[in-house]
């Protein structure tokens, strides 16, 4: 009845019945690699022998669900799984029945793979175990992990596999994002660090921030930070630089302080980008492995990449202030990608972009009647549902932030704007827009309607004083109308704090902007928390880490 | 300039035009600094400008309907009198199509088109008053109609909306025809589907060939991106299930659909090949998006009662144009037909490569330590094949067997290496299965709810029986706080995060001090709150609220909380099913031994006896004060 790749275009009526539960038996060493589409529930019930996530392992007879998942259940001692398709009924509450794959349970597609490099991960665990014994007889510091490879070769797996393989044998791995594309713990658009001691969540990847209610899984406490551009290489990354090495800062310092932390070391997992071989991105690798004293680089599915690596920092001492002591040398090494690694699309990216930002506000969304009636034990299927508070706001007086800078593949800034077009009466000249270098100049900043008609009149003595090298620049009224659907980072700055300060403060949470009033000079937002906000410094990020509608009705 | 005819320039022009796929200021200024050149033949560039606007994937219809804007704003009248007579169709044409942050952006661009000019003397707005307020009020029934559709099927899709993949837009057509018999301006314009079905196959055929003709310009012009790769091969596929099988006209339709996200690349295709082929490569070979993923499903919501609005007229030119053209939802399942693709190649490299380059591997081997080479060091292998005799443990695979002396081929492999693994890459291929029981039997003890393993050994066990506390002190807390709203917690600022410990659950009580209020959240903060002074969240209960102490006879007052985000009543505990001043309570009942059960912190009324002995076996210092700080 259907046509192979045409699944999201299937008229809905032709959804599958609901297909009985099938069994999967997986032999020692093989994986069952899945994918659930947004929208599609597919529970996955361990039988017997035992399997595990992404390192985490499943309990055995306890329900899992998933959803917007693209994974895989290794074992190492085979195992025999049980899938089932979700009751779709009542997860979609929009009105729109999610189309089923045609695999078990409704999977959009699944096999059972015999060939993983977990052999080759596992042994990586190892490896750092060993380092890390050796940190705790010396006295010196843990392994320094950074994770280097193309987008979609598993580099978050892998850091998912060594976090969890180090709680498993009561660890304390510090695990830093700096992909902004991809949050952990936190929305996109953001970096972060974080200490884990508690195992990682099997549905939800890595697990929540904390919630003013208790939840299935410990939560875990993020540091945030705010990178409001997509790619790390914008502003020959000069935005980007400042505030890795404020995490690595702050990281240094929890390290110092936390014993276990210090002798479990650190796990850096990398954006995509920079073994992409564009311009800037060696410096910036350079740059990562200085701040944290990177002692082992990890290459996962980039030959290129892995023998300039070698070439730069194999066998080299580290940057950290005790190598000389102990003669702490870098080793650079290659790993296997994961045959099970698929190409997350666009759409995919965009889909677990917004979920991210939906869960941020509104909590894990999965609990469904049916999960909840399932049993009260299974903490695992029972989610956490979140009220965030609506609230109007005077946009005068909010501090917001805005970068000037241009992305590189953010063709914004010559976008045409019905609005602006025609202040002059007349046009520039073609070539004069493309030959102003991107670089910060505050009245060429920000096409947004509303601000350059000011910046115009005001920028000359006030704005480029004290933000000269610093590109941020503050939103002046009127509110403008693209503010809509974006998400407001609220900073730890004070709001009288200079944009230096803000640019690299960590980030207390987000706001979202549902409606924009600019004629009464009014927002509404979606608070995560209720009550007063606190009179803090924002970053607004423009359609970065994405544009969600309708978040609020 | 003035010398060439008409359909010349309108010919160049419609080029040019097809040439901007994406909002591109300075292609836009030069398109219209060529009408403001050419205002003689404003009328064919007006006719230009609509066919293309009307013909064009909804994705490319924002940049052109731009292209009117600045025209009309800058160069002006002929052009707004030429443009103005149509732009109701065109407008709503494009409106219907696009999803809805176009829709926003065409809204603003409405508005400005009911101003004059910004910066100019004339204070006429851009367009005669009529023609714009007769596109906002029928956008304005469109809205009300679909406002009401919506609030018709219920309120519970409101946070949810635009999850998901939406109802394609076919659905809704054809259902409608269907059922379209109320006289609806629809059902009169035959559906093209179902038309001439031979004919149109024979075009889609066409369509495809050209489609499939690019894309393989594309991929010899660049073999190693993916992208090019993965078009073809679904154009391949497409094109194979179109000569099998015998398809419906709907399914036809879902193949137009996809088809069309293909058109801009083929149609440039198919204008240069013939006559310059190598000059096809590049224009193939610019980035074009790839079958841009546009969520849609709020579009179709709107999209119906938009067309019943609509005459029948413009209906049926609509529906012309748009079915054989173009549909709202560019085909998202296109990258589903690939994965397979781009990983074999993978796969087969990440198997291949190791085997010859790894020096260590070929030694052991050599030594007779590892299996003979035909089979490469990965575990996927060990399940089949010559290991399986050289390491029969693994496929027993009962833990049994794990733990058991190894038989006497496999110790060489593990044993020495067990105690540490040496960095680098060579070393990474060497199996090592004795050390996964570090992970896995080492620590037998499992917990059932969550798969958390815990040494045998007595401090395992009193590990677990802590761990096993947590998960029973949660699952009692998340049923509780079910029944009240629940918020994200701000996250914290770098000195507490520095100051912060993770706490484990099976950690002893003791261990949990103050400085984990950061890793508690709030909830810590709660704690902390709570300790110097009870207190208990307001009830929501009216009669509860209005009930008052029943020592002292006075009323609750509710008080804001900053630290709990909540209305609090001060001073308050609650015993049982009432609610006393704390104060209170203490005075009368200091004397007598105070129920553990009931101190402070209890946050519940729901007694159970289960409850109460487990909370006495879990908290040997005083009350619950401790109990809760351990529950992070």
């Amino acid at each position: 009845m259907s046509l192979p790749g045409l699944e999201l275009t299937q008229p809905s009526e032709r959804v599958l019945a609901v297909a009985p539960p099938s069994q999967i038996a997986l032999k020692a060493g093989s994986e069952w690699r899945f994918e659930v589409a947004f929208g599609h529930i597919v529970r996955v019930k361990l039988l017997t022998g035992t399997a595990e996530l992404f390192g985490t392992e499943l309990a055995e007879s306890q329900t899992y669900t998933f959803s917007g998942t693209k994974a895989a259940i290794y074992t190492w001692y085979g195992c025999e799984l049980e899938v089932s398709a979700g009751d779709t009924g009542t997860v979609t509450s929009d009105g729109v029945t999610p189309v089923a794959g045609h695999g078990a349970g409704g999977c959009q597609s699944e096999y059972t793979a015999e060939e993983t490099p977990m052999i080759e991960y596992a042994n990586l665990h190892f490896a750092l175990e060993t380092m890390r014994q050796e940190a705790q007889g010396s006295g010196k510091d843990g392994p320094r992990v950074l994770l280097l490879g193309p987008d979609d070769a598993g580099k978050t797996s892998l850091a998912k596999i060594l976090t969890a393989y180090a709680t498993k044998v009561g660890r304390q791995p510090l695990v830093v994002n700096l992909d902004p594309t991809e949050g952990i713990l936190s929305v996109p658009g953001t970096l972060t660090a974080t200490a884990f001691r508690t195992m990682l969540d099997i549905e939800d990847g890595w697990g929540s921030s904390p919630m003013s209610g208790p939840s299935p899984v410990p939560v875990k406490l993020p540091l945030v930070y705010s990178y409001p551009l997509a790619n790390p290489l914008d502003a020959e990354g000069s935005v980007y630089r400042p505030i890795v090495s404020r995490l690595a800062l702050s990281v240094t310092g929890r390290l110092a302080e936390d014993e276990e932390g210090r002798e479990t070391g650190i796990i850096v997992d990398a954006p995509g980008i920079l073994s992409s071989g564009k311009p800037g991105s060696l410096e910036l690798i350079n740059h990562i492995v200085t701040e944290f004293a990177i002692t082992t680089i990890v290459v996962l599915g980039s030959e290129r990449l892995y023998s300039t690596m070698v070439k730069q920092y194999d066998n080299k001492p580290s940057a950290s202030a005790s190598a000389t002591i102990f003669d702490e040398r870098i080793s650079v090494l290659k790993l296997s990608k994961s045959g099970g690694c698929v190409d997350r699309d666009d759409a995919f990216r965009k889909a677990t972009r917004e979920s991210q930002i939906r869960s941020y506000f509104f909590g894990n969304p999965m609990p469904t009647t049916a999960s909840a009636a399932l049993s009260l034990s299974a903490s695992s299927t029972s989610g956490v549902t979140l009220s965030p508070h609506a609230q109007v706001m005077d946009f005068a007086s909010l501090s917001i932030f805005n970068y000037t800078v241009v992305s590189a593949e953010d063709e914004d800034e010559d976008e045409y704007d019905p609005s602006t077009l025609g202040m002059g009466g007349s046009f520039l000249p073609p070539g004069k827009d493309d030959s102003t270098p991107q670089h910060s100049e505050p009245d060429r900043a920000a096409p947004l309607p509303g601000i350059i008609g000011l910046s115009n009149d005001v920028h000359n003595p006030s704005t480029s004083n004290s933000s000269s090298n610093v590109p941020l620049k503050k939103v002046l009224p009127p509110a403008p109308s693209a503010l809509a659907n974006t998400l407001i980072a609220v900073t730890h700055a004070s709001t009288t704090a200079p944009p230096a300060q803000v640019c690299d403060a960590s980030i207390m949470g987000f706001l979202y902007v549902a409606d924009v009033d600019a004629e009464k000079g009014k927002i509404r937002v979606l608070a995560p928390v209720g009550g007063r906000l606190p009179p803090r410094a924002m970053i607004w990020a423009r359609r970065w880490p994405t544009e969600v509608v309708g978040l609020v009705g | 300039m003035s010398g060439l005819v008409s359909d010349e320039v309108a010919e160049d022009y419609k080029s040019s035009l097809e040439d901007l796929t994406g909002n591109d200021r300075f292609q836009i200024s030069n398109l219209t600094v060529i009408a403001k050149e050419n205002t003689e033949h404003a009328m064919a560039i007006s006719r230009v400008l609509e066919n293309h606007i009307r013909s064009t994937p909804p994705q490319q219809k924002l940049p052109a309907l731009y292209v009117v804007d600045s025209i009309v704003k800058n160069v002006g009248t002929p052009y707004t009198l030429f443009l103005g007579r149509n732009m109701y169709q065109t407008f709503m044409n494009a409106y219907t199509l696009v999803d809805t942050q176009t829709r926003r952006k065409l809204d603003e661009m409405l508005k400005t088109w009911k101003e004059p000019v910004p910066g100019s003397l004339d204070t006429r707005p851009v367009f005669p008053p009529e023609i714009t307020r007769n596109i906002e009020s029928a956008l304005i029934k469109a809205r009300t109609a679909a406002l009401q559709q919506e609030q018709a099927r219920g309120s519970r899709d409101i946070l949810n909306r635009g999850r998901g993949t939406g109802t394609p837009p076919g659905m809704s057509r054809p259902a409608n025809n269907h059922h379209g018999t109320n006289g609806q301006a629809y059902s009169t314009p035959t559906p093209p589907q179902g038309h001439r079905p031979g004919s149109e196959l024979d075009a889609l055929n066409r369509d495809l060939e050209a489609c499939i003709l690019s894309a393989r310009n594309d991929f010899a012009a660049a073999p190693f991106d993916p992208t090019s790769q993965q078009r073809l091969k679904a154009l391949l596929d497409l094109q194979t299930i179109m000569r099998n099988q015998q398809l419906t006209p709907e399914q036809l339709r879902l193949v137009r659909d996809q088809l069309s996200a293909f058109r801009p690349q083929a149609s440039a295709a198919q204008n240069q090949v013939p006559s310059a082929p190598p000059a096809a490569v590049p224009a193939v070979a610019t980035p074009i998006p790839p079958p841009a993923p546009v969520s849609t499903p709020p579009t179709q919501t709107t999209s119906q009662p938009l067309q019943n609005l609509l005459n029948s007229r413009t209906l049926a030119e609509l529906i012309k144009n748009t079915a054989i053209r173009q549909q709202p939802t560019p085909p998202p399942a296109i990258p589903n037909v690939m994965p397979p693709m781009p990983q074999m190649p993978q796969m087969a490299s990440a198997s291949s490569t190791p085997q010859p380059e790894n020096p260590l591997i070929a030694a052991l081997r050599s030594r007779g330590i590892l299996p003979p080479a035909s089979a490469p060091p990965a575990m996927g292998s060990t399940g089949q094949g010559p290991t399986r005799d050289s390491l029969p443990f693994l496929v027993s695979g009962g833990i049994s067997g794990m733990r058991s002396t190894p038989p006497a081929p496999t110790p060489p492999v593990s044993m020495p290496v067990s105690s540490t693994v040496p960095m680098n890459t060579a070393s990474m291929k060497i199996p090592r299965v004795a050390l996964v029981v570090s992970l896995y039997e080492a620590k037998s003890n499992r917990c059932g709810t969550c798969g958390r393993r815990f040494p045998t050994t007595q401090e395992g066990k009193e590990k677990k029986a802590r761990h096993l506390d947590w998960h029973f002190k949660t699952n009692q807390r998340m049923s509780e706080a079910a029944k009240r709203a629940q918020t994200r917690s701000w996250y914290v600022d770098e000195r507490d995060w520095i100051k912060s410990r993770e706490v484990d659950d099976d950690q002893p009580v003791a261990d949990t001090d103050a400085t984990t209020e950061g890793g508690a959240g709030a909830e810590g903060n709660v704690a902390k709150q709570g300790l110097p002074k009870a207190w208990i969240r307001a009830p929501n209960d009216g009669t509860l609220r209005n009930t008052p102490c029943p020592i002292c006879q006075e009323k609750f007052e509710s008080t804001w909380s900053e630290d709990v985000q909540d209305w609090i009543w001060q001073d308050a505990v609650k015993v049982g099913s009432r609610v006393y001043h704390a104060s209170c309570y203490a005075e009368v009942t200091k004397d007598g031994p105070a129920p553990r059960s009931s101190t402070p912190q209890a946050r519940t009324g729901t007694p159970d006896s289960v409850l109460g002995k487990r909370k006495a076996e879990g908290t040997d210092s005083p009350g619950g004060k401790t109990r809760i700080k351990t529950e992070a």
